[in-house]
């Protein structure tokens, strides 16, 4: 599962390649067939037996009749339900991606190949001795028909749990239609894994604001002209160039075509560190709290800050100390975000560390978040950055009555 | 989505044919009508504008209310027979407190257990063809139910699923194909077929009694024929117009006619009477039951042991069944040869004159039937007929010693009033007795005529505990059914000394001046007496008033009658061919099936045979002529064969290629130019790359690529040439053949780099 990338195999796909549209080759699409006995059928047939015996112990032919209808349901239930579940194929859509503490919405697309028999009533579920353990269901997928040569879709949801990669391996289309007394299942192998980013926690409004503000990575105006605010300078007329641009005192003097070019500002920048520089077993905990869950902690806090920047349309990057992860540059956007998201949810926490590598110089112009685990260690970062640990994860983010007081503040900046 | 909502209709519907099948089966019809209305009321409370139900706990006293109150008429009729009846009722009053309750799924479940219930309980009740009509519908709506009961239950729990998750899920959108309606209803039409199929197979395979009696049959508490009397089993007798068969008379001379008194139809003879059961039973004789078999060609058949007088002068009956399911023969004393549209065994009790079908192929048991009978018989012809093997003595026994002094004084009485003469001394001959007796049997028949009232409703008269019925009619009720007038008439005659005995079978009354035949209901059922005038010869003396019957004929008589026939001719399939199969006709049925099969195979086999041989003589084909069929054989089933996978092949072909809904001169072409981009497909999915539906090929060849280059790269190729072909239109007759290298070509390099990548991944 691990590379020397300190990331699993499956993040490498994402990385490289964020806008994939999830589609994975199917690897069997011949189902095995199964057939459960479920309870009601167990009743069921129990009485059709006393009905049976009844009716072969007294000269009743009406009796016989009952039973021979009853005993006829049972046979017809097969056959019906044979014939309904013998053409169906189907496949995994799955989304690639979920979010631990988001609904992961999973598709299936069930599609009918005989020419004259429906479908009816398919449940679609994940099988139970091959679901990861991450994820929980939280709403089957349920297809009322298909008819002959259709193709439908349907979404189950669940709840993921932890971050990493899940991998799927089976999912089975089951039905007991059309009198519930046996369940028919078709089992598809169709093996494909879902990256589970870390959960993202809505941080206290202001927090990121007030890192920002006045520092290197605060709001300025752009180098470069092209914007739409302040005068930036006049350059020569180039087709396409508005009439407001002109600059008509220009052309009155020379008699030359110019333009006025305006400046843009740009946004803050922040560059986070995420610090896994220790060993799980060496860091500071308390009695009873977890190393590997505080170190899960923090990168929940890394990607919260990751969302806010995101959200504040700041421009942001992101540092790993501690594994070989190559840093990520700074840019903006979905796409940029959702690679900064999959390289979180990718982190190995189980390969060894390396110590000492962070980012004690840095030629960016942008305020530097470090997020601890357990304890600052300054020496990862400029002098002027934050620093920031998972135990601050719960004043940090927004409760109703919570502040981030002065303290608070100063314990946050080492 | 109207699936999903047609369920509750459909379970209001079995609810209601259960009722009113229960109903039907317990000839209880202020039941129907009374659960139909609330049953209808049920569905306009809960499914109305309003849509209210009823409170669990008001719900749950009305159940427990239904059972404390059925249970409380149990006990207090006490009649252990109707056990069944107590259980139904109650059902169908729970069921419809049921039907107002709330409507989870816990209560539908019990309204489904329950509504099957009470069709099983019918079931044991009854075999009439109106309750079998409902069962069959009831299979069908059952079916129906189950089948939408199913998509609700399913889309609630998958509505449930998403709702339990507090919002965390998003609400469920149902994933629905086109036209499901119809759909659906084919599948329930194809279910229901099945199912009736099936049932049909397991109900003429299902082990069987040896024999159904049809007097069995005839139903418990309707006006029908049955071969004993319970006097107190049904004190309200409700009256039936079904058809049941039909009676023509002929005279010696070959015309028909209507006689002057109704005809008596004897079914059978009950000698004997149990006193702690108040019923009469049968009397038969001990041996010498004789069985003749009536020929093929339809001639009469003599009933008599040896040759009597020829029956050059007696009348004929014919008989024509409708919708009776019996094996007793019903004919007027004294019969003399039977004549049967197919052969037949038909056995005669010596004893009591009473014929039966006893044959054991009995397919077509209810068959059409002439007798030559003779209402005056002599007394040789008696003789021959009879073995004189009969108990005798058992027709004056009544283990009754209350009847004793109420016949005296009826005796009395009648003597008084008719001038019936004094009871023969001890010394009297035995033509004197008889001839006594006869006059007596008239006499006090006439008493019981003039002092007696018939009703068919005993219901509302009062019961002394330990009385018996029959003492109850002669001294306090005075009033009853002809059950009750032929036991009283045969109790005070056997009180008397006269040897009597009580007939049941059917008075022939209600005649037809256009077809000159006599029509016999249901409700014509009957019970007389029998009164000894000789060594072998019997009388028939009818206590029951003939102006009551009449009277209650002409009562029930409607419109309707006329088109009854046609009721009756599905009653009449549905006794012969459902109710009464048992195991001599499961085992004719199969032996036939079984001789008709090897019959038909035969008769084909040699008809082909012989028809080989005369082609093999014309074309002077000789010993080798088999061989040459042989030949040909072979040949023909090749070449079918090889017709059948082509035209699968171009099917599949068209089917994967997309092209159903092109031209047929596109199909062609594209089946045969873009057959290389199927077997690619196939070649991949063998591998373990099978192309997603929602993949174009140009994609798929992308995403092969991302994973195996080669392979990507490879298929890309095929998916370019596939374009051109699909879309481009290359190809055509002038580019087939260079077509073909080309496609060759493409798949060779697919299949080296599919082995290439196995390779590739077997070295990792």
């Amino acid at each position: 599962m691990a590379t020397e990338h300190g990331i699993s195999h499956a993040s490498i796909d994402f990385l490289q390649d964020p806008g994939h549209n999830g589609i994975v080759p199917v690897a069997n699409d011949i189902p095995k067939r199964r057939t459960r006995v479920i309870r009601a059928g167990i009743v069921y047939a129990g009485v059709v037996l006393a009905i049976g015996i009844a009716a072969g112990s007294r000269p009743n032919n009406l009796l016989v009749w009952v039973f021979a209808c009853l005993l006829a349901a049972l046979v017809a239930s097969g056959i019906v339900s044979g014939f309904m579940m013998m053409p169906l194929r189907a496949t995994r859509i799955e989304p690639r991606r979920g979010r631990v503490g988001e609904p992961l919405l999973v598709r299936y697309e069930i599609r009918n190949t005989s020419r004259i028999i429906p479908a009816y009533d398919l449940h679609v579920a994940e099988s139970d001795a091959t679901k990861p353990g991450g994820l929980e269901p939280a709403g089957e997928a349920w297809i009322l028909h298909v008819g002959p040569g259709d193709r439908v879709h349907a979404e189950a949801v669940f709840r993921p749990t932890r971050r990493g990669a899940l991998r799927l391996a089976r999912f089975e289309v089951t039905s007991t239609f059309p009198f519930d007394l046996l369940r028919k299942v078709l089992l598809f192998t169709q093996p494909a894994e879902v990256l589970i980013h870390p959960e993202i926690l809505p941080l206290r409004e202001g927090v990121l604001e007030r890192v920002t503000a006045g520092g290197a990575g605060g709001q300025r105006m752009s180098s470069e002209g092209g914007g739409t605010d302040d005068f930036f300078g006049v350059r020569e007329y180039r087709p396409g160039d508005s009439v407001r641009q002109i600059a008509w005192k220009r052309l009155a003097g020379t008699g030359k075509l110019a333009s006025i070019e305006r400046s843009r500002s740009v946004p803050p920048r922040v560059r986070i560190l995420l610090d896994l520089s220790r060993p799980t077993t060496s860091l500071r905990i308390a009695e009873g709290e977890d190393a590997r869950a505080l170190e899960e902690r923090a990168i929940v806090l890394a990607a919260s800050f990751v969302a806010y920047c995101d959200q504040l349309g700041y421009e942001y990057a992101l540092s790993v100390a501690g594994l070989t992860v190559p840093p990520v540059a700074l840019r903006r956007g979905h796409f940029h975000r959702e690679k900064i998201m999959s390289l979180l949810a990718a982190l190995d926490l189980e390969l060894p560390r390396t110590a000492g590598i962070g980012l004690s110089t840095s030629d960016e112009r942008a305020t530097t978040i470090v997020v601890h685990a357990d304890r600052a260690d300054t020496s990862l970062a400029p002098s002027e950055a934050w620093h920031f640990t998972a135990r601050q994860l719960e004043t940090l983010v927004v409760r109703s009555g919570s502040t981030l007081g002065d303290d608070s503040r100063r314990e946050g900046r080492a | 989505m109207t699936l999903l909502r047609r369920h509750r209709i459909a379970s209001f519907l079995l609810a209601i044919v259960a009722i009113v099948a229960f109903s039907i089966a317990e000839l209880d019809f202020s039941m129907l009508f009374l659960g139909v209305v609330l049953a209808v009321l049920s569905w306009y409370v809960t499914e109305g504008p309003r849509g209210r139900t009823l409170p669990d706990w008001v719900a749950n006293t009305l159940v427990v209310g239904a059972i404390a109150w059925e249970a409380f008429r149990f006990v207090s009729t006490g009649e252990l027979a109707d056990a069944m009846g107590a259980l139904g009722r109650t059902m169908v009053w729970i069921l419809i407190a049921k039907l107002f309750a709330r409507r989870t799924p816990t209560e539908e479940r019990q309204r489904f257990a329950l509504s099957t219930m009470l069709v099983i309980a019918g079931c044991l009740e009854s075999v009439q063809f109106a309750f079998g009509l409902l069962v069959i519908v009831y299979v069908c709506v059952a079916i129906w139910a189950t089948m939408l009961w199913r998509l609700a239950r399913s889309a609630d729990e998958a509505r449930r699923s998403r709702e339990s998750s507090h919002g965390f899920a998003p609400p469920i959108e149902i994933a629905i194909g086109r036209r499901s309606a119809p759909q659906f209803r084919g599948l329930v039409t194809a279910s229901i077929l099945v199912v009736l199929a099936g049932g049909v197979g397991v109900f003429i395979l299902f082990p069987r009694f040896a024999e159904i009696g049809g007097a069995n049959l005839a139903g418990r508490s309707v006006s029908g024929f049955t071969d004993e009397i319970r006097l107190r089993r049904g004190d309200r007798i409700t009256e039936s117009r079904r058809e049941l068969f039909t009676v023509r008379w002929v005279d010696p001379d070959g015309s028909a006619r209507r006689m002057l008194r109704p005809l008596l139809l004897r079914g059978a003879v009950l000698g004997w009477y149990d006193a702690a059961g108040e019923r009469w039973v049968p009397l038969r004789a001990e041996s010498g039951i004789r069985t003749v078999r009536t020929p093929e060609d339809g001639a009469f058949a003599r009933l008599a042991r040896n040759e009597p007088d020829p029956p050059g002068a007696a009348a004929t009956i014919e008989i024509e069944m409708r919708s009776f399911a019996t094996d007793a023969i019903f004919s007027i004393y004294a019969p003399i040869a039977i004549a049967t549209s197919e052969p037949r065994s038909v056995s005669i009790d010596p004893a009591t004159l009473v014929l039966r079908d006893v044959s054991t192929d009995r397919m077509g048991r209810y068959w059409n039937y002439r007798l030559q009978v003779q209402p005056q018989p002599t007394s040789e012809m008696l003789r021959a007929l009879s073995t004189g093997d009969a108990p005798r003595g058992a027709y004056l026994s009544l283990p009754i010693d209350a009847i004793q002094p109420i016949a005296e004084s009826i005796l009395a009485e009648v003597q008084t009033n008719s001038g019936l003469p004094p009871r023969p001394d001890a010394d009297a001959t035995a033509s004197e007795r008889a001839v006594w007796g006869r006059e007596a049997a008239r006499a006090i028949a006439a008493y019981l005529r003039t002092n007696f009232t018939y009703t068919t409703d005993l219901s509302t008269l009062p019961r002394v505990e330990g009385e018996d019925p029959i003492v109850s009619f002669l001294t306090r009720y005075r009033r009853g059914h002809c059950e009750y007038f032929a036991s009283g008439l045969c109790a005070v005659l056997r009180s008397l000394g006269v040897p009597a005995r009580i007939v049941t079978g059917f008075i022939a009354i209600e005649y037809d001046e256009n077809s000159e035949h006599y029509i016999v209901r249901e409700s014509n059922a009957h019970a007389w007496v029998e009164v000894r005038t000789g060594p072998d010869a019997w009388m028939a003396i009818d206590a029951t008033p003939e102006e009551s019957l009449l009277e209650l004929q002409e009562r029930n008589r409607s419109f309707v009658d006329r088109f009854r026939w046609m009721y009756g001719s599905l009653e009449f399939f549905w006794n012969s061919r459902v109710v009464s199969y048992d195991a001599s006709v499961q085992s004719t049925f199969a032996s036939r099936v079984q001789g008709s099969w090897r019959e038909a195979a035969g008769e084909r086999l040699s008809q082909v045979l012989a028809k080989m041989r005369a082609i093999a003589t014309d074309l002077s084909l000789g010993r080798a002529g088999g061989a040459w069929f042989a030949t040909i054989a072979i040949g023909g089933c090749t070449a079918l064969l090889a017709v059948l996978i082509v035209t699968n092949r171009r099917r599949r072909l068209r089917a994967r290629l997309g092209v159903l809904g092109a031209t047929r001169a596109e199909q062609r072409r594209l089946v045969r130019d873009a057959a290389f981009y199927v077997e690619a497909l196939d070649l991949l999915a063998k591998a373990g790359y099978a192309k997603p539906s929602h993949l174009t090929p140009r994609a798929f060849a992308d995403d092969l690529r991302t994973r195996h280059r080669a392979l990507g790269d490879a298929f890309a190729e095929v998916a370019e040439r596939f374009y051109s072909v699909r879309y481009g239109g290359v190809g055509g007759a002038n580019e087939a053949a260079r077509g073909a290298d080309s496609h060759l070509s493409l798949l060779l390099a697919l299949r080296d780099a599919i082995r290439q990548n196995r390779a590739g991944r077997r070295a990792d």
